[in-house]
C-alpha cells in the first residue's frame, strides 16, 4: 500500500485534534502550574520554633499590649492581649504590622554621628546671649524624655521643648454620658481604641466637623460646619457670644445650635475635646498623678511650648523623631532657629520627616527593635509604665538619642528604664499586669527583680486609682482660625491628622483600596471637576506640593482634605487656604 | 476503619458581621494579608489590581447632608452554600467546597488564571495576582510559615484562613480529640477587629455566637435574591444598609473592571 502526502497530512491533523480529548494536554498543563508554583522567584517563609512573646507597642501612646506569634526569635504576626484592663485585647491596623517597620525600604540605616557630635559640641559653644540650645521631643513624658529634660538643665541655655500635650490631665470616658468633640478622631486614633471601644456604649458622641470622617460617620450625631468655625460655635455654646453668630459662622441653623445647648444641659457630664472655651462637666478631665521618678531627676527644664521660645533664638537644635508624636509644621520650627548657620539633628528612622530639613541625619531604632517606654495614654485615668521590649535585634550603628543628648550636655546616664521602674517599685502603689498568665497582683507583693523581669517580658504597672484626683480641664491643640476668602485660593483646609503609614502591608488600605487617605493625596468633593487618581498640585502661600486626588462626597465642596504626611504638612497652618490644580 | 465508617459530623463554618459596630479602621485587611502572605501592593497596583482577601467598602445611602449616612461593608469571599458559581466555572477544578467545613477553597497549583471565577463570583471577592509577589529586603522573614505564598497569574481569595483551620486540627489531634468532630478556631480578621464587629462559627451549632446571630431577623446576606446561600451574615438596623445588601444602588456602583 501506498501512503500519499495527503493521507500522512490527515493523519497528523486526526492525532493533533485527537489529542485534545484526552487529558494529556490539561495534565501537562496541571503540572506547568505545579512547577511554578515552587520557582525560586517566591519567597519561602522561614521554619523553626513556634514561640510567643509580648511587648507593647509604642507606635503611639496608646501603647497596647501585643503578643507576638515568632517563628525562633523572629515575630510574625502580632495581635493583642485579651484580658488586658486598659486595651481589652485590641490593636489599630498599624500595630497590627508592626513587626514589619525594620524592613522598611526607606529606613535611614547610616549617619555621621561623629560629625553631628562635633558640630553640636561647636553650636553648644559658639551659644550666644539671647540664644539657646533646644531638643524638640516629638512624644513627650517618656523615661528618655526625662533624660532630654536633664541634659537641657545641665546646659545654661538648654530648653526642652514639647509640642503640646499636658501628660498630667487624662480623660474618664466612663465618666461622660455625652462626648463633644470638635474634629477629635475619638473612635479612629485619639485613645486607646480597646478602651474607647469598650466605653463606647456609654456615651453619646457628638461630632462637630466640616468633613466627614470615620469618626464622623460612626457619630450619634454629626454636625457639619464650615472649616475654622469650631471655635465660633464654642463660644455660642459657652454662652460668651451670640447664637447667630455661631450659626452665621458656621453654617448651622440656630435651631441646631439651640438644641445642641439643651442636649449638653440635660444629658451630662459633658466631656469636651478639641475646643478649651467649654469646660468639660463632672470628673471626665481630672489630674492624673505621674508615674513615680528618682528623685535625683527631678532638677530638669521645665517643658517650653514652642512659641514661647523668642524666633531667631534657637542655636542647636536636636529633634527626637524616633518615636511619633504630634508633627510641627516646618515653617514653625524654622523661624526659630537663628539666621547664621544654626546646627539641626533630626534622630529618625525616615527622611521623610524632619530628615529633610536637618544638617545631620543620624539613625535610629524602630518599634520592636528598641527598649523604651511608653508615655500614659490620655484615656487611661491612673499612670501607667510599660516597656516596648525588643523583639529583635537593630542593625549596628544605630544612635540611641537620649544618649547623644545627654553626652553632648556632659550629663552622665545610666540605665534610665531601670532607676524608673525601681523608682516605681519604691513608691509600692498600684499593680502588675502580666500578659503570659493575664493575672494581676499587688506590686507590693513583687520584689524589685521580679518588677523589671516581667517588664521586660510584657507587663502592664497601672497605679493605684486616684479618687480625690482633681477635676482639670484638656488644653485644646490649637484654635482654629476660619480662613480668610482668597479668591485664587478658593479651597479651605481640613487636615486628617493620622499615623504615618509605616509597613509597606499598609497598602492594602492606602494604595489597594480608598479606605484611608494616603499621605501623598488629598480628597475633594467630587463636583470639583477633577477626576479620581488625577495627579495635581496642592498649592497654599507656604508653597506646593504633587499630590493624587480622591474624591470623596463626604468632603463638602470648596473644601479639600489633605492627609498628615509631613510634606503636606508643611504646606498647612491654621487658616490657611489652598487650590489643586491638574498637572 | 474506612472513612465511610466514621460518622462526621460536618462544620458549617461563617460568620457574622455587625455593619453598625465597623468603623472603617482596616484592621481586618491587615492582620489578613500578614496572616495569609498576601504580598504588598506593586508600584501598578491600583484599587482594581490589589489583592485583598477581605475588602472594606464605604456606601452611603446617595442623600446629601444632613440626611447623609454612611457605613462600612468589610466584603470577602461570601462560601457560597448553594450552587457556588465560582466551582462552576473553573475548568481546573481549582475550587471545590470542603464537605466537612463548608468553606470554598482555592488551589492555586491547579489554576491556570483563566479568571472565569472571577468573572462568575457576584461579590467580587476573587482576585488576580498580576505580579510575582515580593517584598522588601528582609521582610520576607516575617512571612507566616503557616502559608505558601501564591505564584503570579493565578487567582486567590478568603479561604476563611485554612491554615489556622489546619493548625487547630493538629491541636485536636494531639489532645486525643477525635477527627471526626469540627474545631474551633478563629480566622485572623475575626480575631483582629477591635470593635468586635466580626464573629466566627460553626453555623450548624446552635450555640456558637455566629449561629445566633445569623438567625436573629437583623441579619441578612449579600444579593440573597441569587440564592447562593452565603455562610457570611451581616447585621444592621439600619434599613437602607439592609436594601444596598439587596442590590446596589443604581449609579453608584462601579463597574467591576478589576481583571
Amino acid at each position: 500500500m501506498n501512503t500519499t502526502r495527503r493521507e500522512v497530512l490527515m493523519f497528523a491533523g486526526g492525532s493533533a485534534v485527537g489529542v485534545l480529548f484526552t487529558p494529556a494536554p490539561w495534565r501537562l498543563i496541571t503540572d506547568s502550574a505545579l512547577w511554578s508554583e515552587n520557582w525560586p522567584g517566591i519567597p519561602a517563609p522561614g521554619h523553626g520554633e513556634i514561640r510567643t512573646r509580648y511587648t507593647n507597642c509604642s507606635l503611639c501612646t496608646a501603647g497596647c499590649a501585643v503578643r507576638a506569634r515568632c517563628v525562633g526569635d523572629q515575630p510574625v504576626q502580632l495581635s493583642g492581649v485579651s484580658g488586658h484592663p486598659l486595651t481589652h485585647g485590641a490593636l489599630c491596623p498599624f500595630g497590627l504590622a508592626g513587626h514589619h517597620l525594620p524592613y522598611l525600604p526607606s529606613r535611614v540605616k547610616q549617619g555621621p554621628a561623629k560629625e553631628a557630635a562635633d558640630a553640636v559640641a561647636n553650636g553648644i559653644a559658639k551659644c550666644g546671649a539671647g540664644e539657646c540650645v533646644a531638643t524638640l521631643d516629638l512624644q513627650p513624658a517618656r523615661t528618655a524624655s526625662w533624660t532630654y529634660r536633664r541634659a537641657m538643665a545641665a546646659l545654661k541655655n538648654g530648653r526642652y521643648v514639647a509640642p503640646s500635650g499636658d501628660s498630667s490631665v487624662a480623660v474618664d470616658l466612663s465618666q461622660a454620658r455625652t462626648v463633644l468633640s470638635f474634629g477629635v478622631p475619638v473612635l479612629d486614633g485619639w485613645g486607646t481604641p480597646g478602651n474607647v471601644n469598650t466605653a463606647r456604649g456609654g456615651f453619646r458622641l457628638i461630632q462637630i466637623e466640616a468633613v466627614e470622617s470615620r469618626t464622623a460617620t460612626m457619630a450619634d450625631q454629626w454636625l457639619r460646619i464650615r472649616p475654622g468655625s469650631e471655635d465660633a460655635l464654642a463660644q455660642a455654646l459657652a454662652g460668651t457670644a451670640p447664637i447667630a453668630t455661631a450659626a452665621d459662622a458656621t453654617g448651622l441653623a440656630t435651631s441646631e445650635i439651640v438644641a445642641l445647648i439643651a442636649q449638653l444641659e440635660h444629658d451630662g457630664p459633658t466631656l469636651v475635646l478639641g475646643s478649651s472655651r467649654l469646660a468639660s462637666s463632672g470628673r471626665t478631665v481630672i489630674a492624673r498623678r505621674e508615674a513615680p521618678v528618682p528623685a535625683e531627676w527631678q532638677k530638669a527644664a521645665p517643658v517650653t511650648a514652642l512659641a514661647s521660645l523668642p524666633d531667631r533664638s534657637v542655636r542647636v537644635l536636636l529633634i527626637d523623631e524616633s518615636a511619633q508624636g504630634e508633627y510641627l509644621p516646618w515653617h514653625t520650627i524654622e523661624k526659630k532657629l537663628v539666621s547664621d548657620n544654626p546646627v539641626i539633628v533630626a534622630f529618625a528612622w525616615s527622611r521623610e520627616g524632619y530628615a529633610r530639613h536637618a544638617n545631620f541625619v543620624l539613625p535610629v531604632g524602630v518599634y520592636p527593635e528598641v527598649a523604651g517606654d511608653i508615655p500614659s495614654a490620655i484615656d487611661s485615668v491612673a499612670a501607667t509604665f510599660r516597656i516596648a521590649a525588643p523583639l529583635v535585634s537593630p542593625p549596628a550603628d544605630m544612635v540611641k538619642p537620649e544618649q547623644f543628648v545627654a553626652a553632648a550636655a556632659g550629663l552622665a546616664t545610666g540605665d534610665t528604664l531601670r532607676e524608673r521602674a525601681d523608682a516605681i517599685h519604691k513608691a509600692a502603689r498600684g499593680s502588675l499586669f502580666t500578659y503570659a498568665d493575664a493575672k494581676s497582683q499587688a506590686l507590693k507583693d513583687v520584689t524589685a527583680d521580679a518588677f523589671w523581669k516581667a517588664l521586660n517580658a510584657g507587663a502592664c504597672w497601672i497605679d493605684a486609682p486616684d479618687d480625690k484626683a482633681p477635676v482639670a480641664q484638656l488644653a485644646a491643640a490649637g484654635t482654629e482660625s476660619r480662613p480668610a476668602e482668597q479668591a485664587d485660593l478658593p479651597l479651605a483646609v481640613v487636615v486628617s491628622r493620622e499615623l504615618t503609614p509605616g509597613s509597606p502591608i499598609l497598602s492594602k488600605l492606602y494604595q489597594e483600596s480608598n479606605l484611608r487617605l494616603a499621605p501623598n493625596r488629598v480628597a475633594l468633593n467630587p463636583a470639583c471637576g477633577l477626576e479620581d487618581g488625577a495627579q495635581a498640585v496642592f498649592e497654599t502661600l507656604l508653597g506646593k506640593c504633587h499630590v493624587g486626588v480622591t474624591l470623596d462626597a463626604g468632603v463638602p465642596a470648596g473644601v479639600v482634605q489633605v492627609s498628615g504626611s509631613p510634606a503636606v504638612l508643611d504646606l498647612c497652618a491654621a487658616g490657611v487656604r489652598a487650590k489643586v490644580v491638574r498637572v | 476503619m474506612t472513612s465511610a465508617n466514621k460518622q462526621i459530623r460536618a462544620a458549617r463554618y461563617g460568620m457574622t458581621i455587625d455593619v453598625d459596630r465597623c468603623n472603617g479602621c482596616g484592621a481586618c485587611m491587615v492582620a489578613c494579608s500578614v496572616e495569609n502572605n498576601v504580598p504588598p501592593a506593586h508600584e501598578g497596583a491600583t484599587d482594581r489590581k490589589g489583592l485583598t482577601w477581605i475588602r472594606v467598602y464605604k456606601v452611603d445611602n446617595g442623600e446629601e447632608y444632613p440626611n447623609r449616612r454612611t457605613a462600612f461593608v468589610p466584603v470577602m469571599c461570601q462560601h457560597c452554600g448553594n450552587e457556588t458559581p465560582c466551582v462552576h466555572v473553573c475548568p481546573q477544578q481549582a475550587v471545590d467546597v470542603d464537605p466537612s467545613t463548608g468553606v470554598v477553597g482555592e488551589m492555586p497549583q491547579r489554576c491556570l488564571g483563566c479568571r472565569y471565577c472571577m468573572a462568575a463570583c457576584p461579590y467580587h471577592a476573587r482576585y488576580f495576582n498580576w505580579w510575582d509577589p515580593a517584598w522588601p529586603a528582609g521582610m520576607e522573614k516575617t512571612l507566616n510559615p503557616g502559608v505558601t505564598p501564591r505564584m503570579r497569574g493565578v487567582v486567590e481569595k478568603c479561604n476563611l484562613c485554612h491554615g489556622r483551620w489546619h493548625a487547630a486540627k493538629e491541636r485536636a489531634a494531639a489532645e486525643g480529640k477525635p477527627d471526626t468532630e469540627p474545631v474551633d478556631y478563629l480566622p485572623a480578621c475575626a480575631e483582629a477587629c477591635p470593635t468586635g464587629a466580626i464573629h466566627f462559627g460553626d453555623l450548624n451549632d446552635s450555640a456558637s455566637a455566629a449561629a445566633k446571630e445569623a438567625a436573629e431577623p437583623e441579619s441578612f446576606r449579600l444579593l440573597e435574591k441569587l440564592n447562593t446561600q452565603p455562610k457570611i451574615y451581616y447585621r444592621s438596623k439600619k434599613e437602607w444598609v439592609r436594601e444596598i445588601a439587596a442590590a446596589p444602588r443604581p449609579g453608584t456602583g462601579k463597574e467591576n473592571t478589576r481583571g
